[in-house]
């Protein structure tokens, strides 16, 4: 009698999680099941079958030279997005944590840019620095900065950190949010201590305001950065990858081969490279950097 | 016996088994799945539905299709359900459908793209209908001895030019590469406005430029062997150095033009339009549309002009058309296909985009139906222009040699000529090296086919 009605709540329970499970499994666990599966597999994308190539895909993709070389601009354009993020992010959060007129309304305009859909983003920075109507360059000419238009987004060497600037700055709001909400959260006594022991601003920031930011710092360093490392869009609208590849980081790499050559499953193979690298960096991120030592420190 | 809830014994807590969980969840989501599967494969099957994907969106051309479409309904009781995924996003939205097992019906957009779909047997015959429309030859895509396009459309790679500047300058539109060259120098003067637009990217708009160019040159991407094989001819004899010539020539236009290191279709008319340069090139007179449309002071003074020849008077040709699915609903296809080109409206669906979109036959570009209309009146020397270079236009499939090259989406879906102008004049790479680069990048692709 028992078990049966263990087994009737049991069954309760599962048509109760059911749901989700499947909603979970529909749009997030199968189509990554079947990415990783492509990678195994000669797909084009123009026939419905496929044959199973083993690790041809892979094998192919470590030989490409441009594989390598989306790497390194993908690890450099992650490297200066989360750099500029966090310094965005600790200026502006600090400024704002300040008792200076109009924060409230600052606190607001900080957080439009993440508001803003990419796109638009993309279409103003575009026009902004555009050579020739982008209102920079214009500033810059009247004022004798520069004697001839920078072409920012598309000369070889400007492209990348223009973008890397455009990026940060519309996910920098993100680190100003988590910064300041960690900030306003610090304990005021811990400041009253250090000043009664003598310290001033500069070490109450190292001594004080710092050690309290490690967790939150960490974190956007970690979720900015595997965001950073997918990122795809922003790219995408502004250079396409462009000029001469200087901006092709891994995901416009893998889009290219997925719809420029139309090979999914090479394509599949570069989005499963793009997940274990994801996989190891999370891996040491929790073995060297232990997010809640802080929070025990605390304690 | 499997269970699904099992007792942990220390807690008496309920805990579901994974496995009985698991299965539960995939039971259900293969129920919730199945019925959508099995109706997308009954709607590739369904001889009353039609997927027509159309690379024209225009307003116009979508109302045109909306009355064509309506009328069809009434006629055949077969439903067209349209797609409009745009001119840059047609090719995947195609080959999404195929992989994924359901392929349109109907595709309209160009036959380079639809060739691609061809090669893996993925177009139906439609030679029957071909010969029904008398499709000029230039215009047929033919694969192992059969139609795989019916071409409605075309347009020609060719120039436009501000005549007032000419005409202030006292220069005569040029018609050789010297006399283009005198005259985009003596247009030109930066920063306020420059000579022509040579575009420097990866990008199509700025490939097309290049190949144009190079027929202009009679260069080639490939010759035919003796076995009747394409192979690489970019870096090969006298054709590698009528490409380097060709290189070397756009990088001295380049020295009168905007950088155009990011530049893509739709900067070659806002330059133009604007007011940036005094010579632009399109495929086609979207370039005029829209020049009408955002300068209406300029597009009087707007001419078309063939970019120059050199050792040939070729033009590079776009051509569009319908496309069957194979194993679609491909009779539905082949009864739109001839409704569509039957229907009075066919007519108004080419002034959609007036001047533009060429019809496939010669009589219809000269018939009164089709210069009944505004746009074309006033600018009846564009008709002119277009009656006068009538059949030099070849498509880059049939450019190498008269058997198709089913090699040229290696070079074109790359945009390789566009990074061959983005390598010499951005990355200041010297012409030689540039044609050796590419021509190997053409033959590791090759080597990598699959």
């Amino acid at each position: 009698m028992a078990n049966t009605n263990q087994a009737r709540e049991g069954a309760w329970i599962s048509a109760a999680i059911a749901p989700s499970l499947i909603l979970l499994l529909i749009v997030a666990y199968l189509p990554i099941l079947y990415a990783l599966s492509l990678a195994f597999y000669d797909k084009s994308a123009f026939r419905p079958d496929m044959e199973w190539v083993g690790l041809a895909n892979a094998e192919w993709l470590l030989a490409q030279k441009d594989f390598w070389a989306a790497m390194g601009r993908s690890v450099v354009f992650t490297l200066g997005t989360v750099g500029f993020q966090l310094a965005f992010g600790l200026f502006f959060g600090l400024l704002l944590n300040q008792a200076i007129a109009g924060r409230s309304v600052m606190r607001s305009l900080v957080i439009l840019p993440y508001l803003l859909p990419t796109i638009v983003i993309g279409l103003v920075f575009r026009w902004i620095l555009n050579p020739e109507f982008g209102v920079v360059n214009q500033l810059l000419l009247s004022s004798g900065l520069i004697d001839r238009p920078i072409n920012f987004f598309g000369g070889i060497d400007a492209a990348m950190p223009s973008i890397i600037i455009t990026t940060g700055w519309q996910y920098g709001s993100f680190a100003v949010l988590l910064i300041l909400a960690r900030l306003q959260s610090i304990n005021p006594r811990l400041y009253e201590a250090a000043r009664s022991c003598g310290a001033g601003t500069w070490r109450c920031f190292v001594d004080v305001t710092l050690p309290n930011l490690r967790t939150t710092l960490l974190l956007i360093a970690l979720l900015r950065g595997i965001w950073m490392f997918n990122k795809f869009d922003l790219i995408w609208i502004i250079t396409q990858g462009g000029p001469l590849q200087a901006t092709e980081t891994l995901p416009i790499y893998i889009y290219e081969i997925a719809f420029r050559d139309f090979d999914f499953g090479r394509a599949a193979a570069g989005c499963v490279a793009i997940f274990i690298i994801l996989l190891l960096f999370s891996f040491i991120y929790f073995k060297f950097f232990n997010p809640t030592k802080e929070v025990e420190v605390n304690r | 016996m499997n269970r699904i809830v099992r007792t942990s014994g220390a807690t008496g807590r309920r805990v579901i088994s994974r496995r009985g969980l698991l299965r539960t969840g995939a039971a259900l989501g293969a129920g919730v799945a199945m019925p959508g599967l099995i109706s997308r494969a009954a709607w590739a099957q369904d001889a009353k539905k039609l997927t027509f994907i159309s690379e024209e969106s225009s307003p116009k051309a979508q109302a045109v299709y909306d009355r064509i479409n309506a009328d069809f309904e009434k006629e055949t009781g077969i439903k067209v359900t349209m797609e409009y995924p745009g001119f840059a996003n047609i090719a995947q939205r195609v080959a999404t459908l195929i992989a994924s097992g359901t392929p349109a019906e109907l595709v309209w957009y160009g036959t380079g793209s639809a060739m691609e779909v061809g090669l893996q047997d993925q177009l139906a015959d439609v030679s029957d209908l071909v010969s029904e429309f008398d499709i000029p030859d230039n215009l047929r895509l033919v694969m192992n001895g059969k139609d795989r396009s019916v071409a409605t459309s075309q347009q020609f790679v060719y120039g436009w030019y501000r005549s007032d500047l000419y005409e202030e300058a006292g220069i005569d539109p040029y018609s050789d590469w010297p006399g283009y060259l005198a005259a985009v120098e003596k247009l030109n003067n930066p920063p306020s406005h420059y000579g022509n637009v040579v575009p420097s990217a990866q990008s199509g708009a700025s490939h097309l430029l290049m190949e144009t160019m190079m027929q202009k040159n009679d260069a080639h991407w490939f010759a035919l062997n003796d076995a009747g094989e394409y192979e690489v001819a970019l870096d090969q004899g006298d054709n590698f150095s009528r490409v380097v010539e060709t290189l070397e020539y756009l990088h001295q236009m380049h020295q009168f033009s905007p950088e155009g290191s990011n530049y893509g279709w739709g900067d070659l008319m806002s330059q133009y339009f604007t007011g940036r340069v005094a010579n632009s090139y399109y495929v086609g007179a979207r370039l005029l549309e829209q020049t009408l449309a955002n300068a209406p002071d300029l597009a009087p003074k707007t001419k078309p002009i063939s970019l120059p020849a050199k050792a040939t008077d070729n033009y590079y040709l776009s051509v569009q058309g319908f496309h069957i699915g194979a194993g679609s609903n491909e009779d539905g296809a082949r009864q739109y296909i001839q409704f569509f080109l039957n229907h009075p409206a066919y007519v108004d669906w080419l002034h959609s985009v007036p001047l533009h979109i060429i019809p496939a036959k010669r009589e219809i570009l000269q018939s009164e139906a089709y210069q009944d209309n505004d746009v074309i009146q006033q600018r009846m020397d564009v008709l002119e222009f277009l009656d006068s270079i009538w059949g030099k236009g070849r498509a880059p499939y049939y450019w190498d040699g008269d058997k198709l090259n089913p090699y040229v989406g290696v070079y074109q879906n790359d945009n390789l000529g566009g990074w061959m102008l983005a390598a010499r004049n951005i990355g200041k790479q010297d012409a030689e090296s540039v044609v050796r680069e590419a021509a190997e990048q053409i033959r590791t692709k090759m080597a990598d086919l699959r």
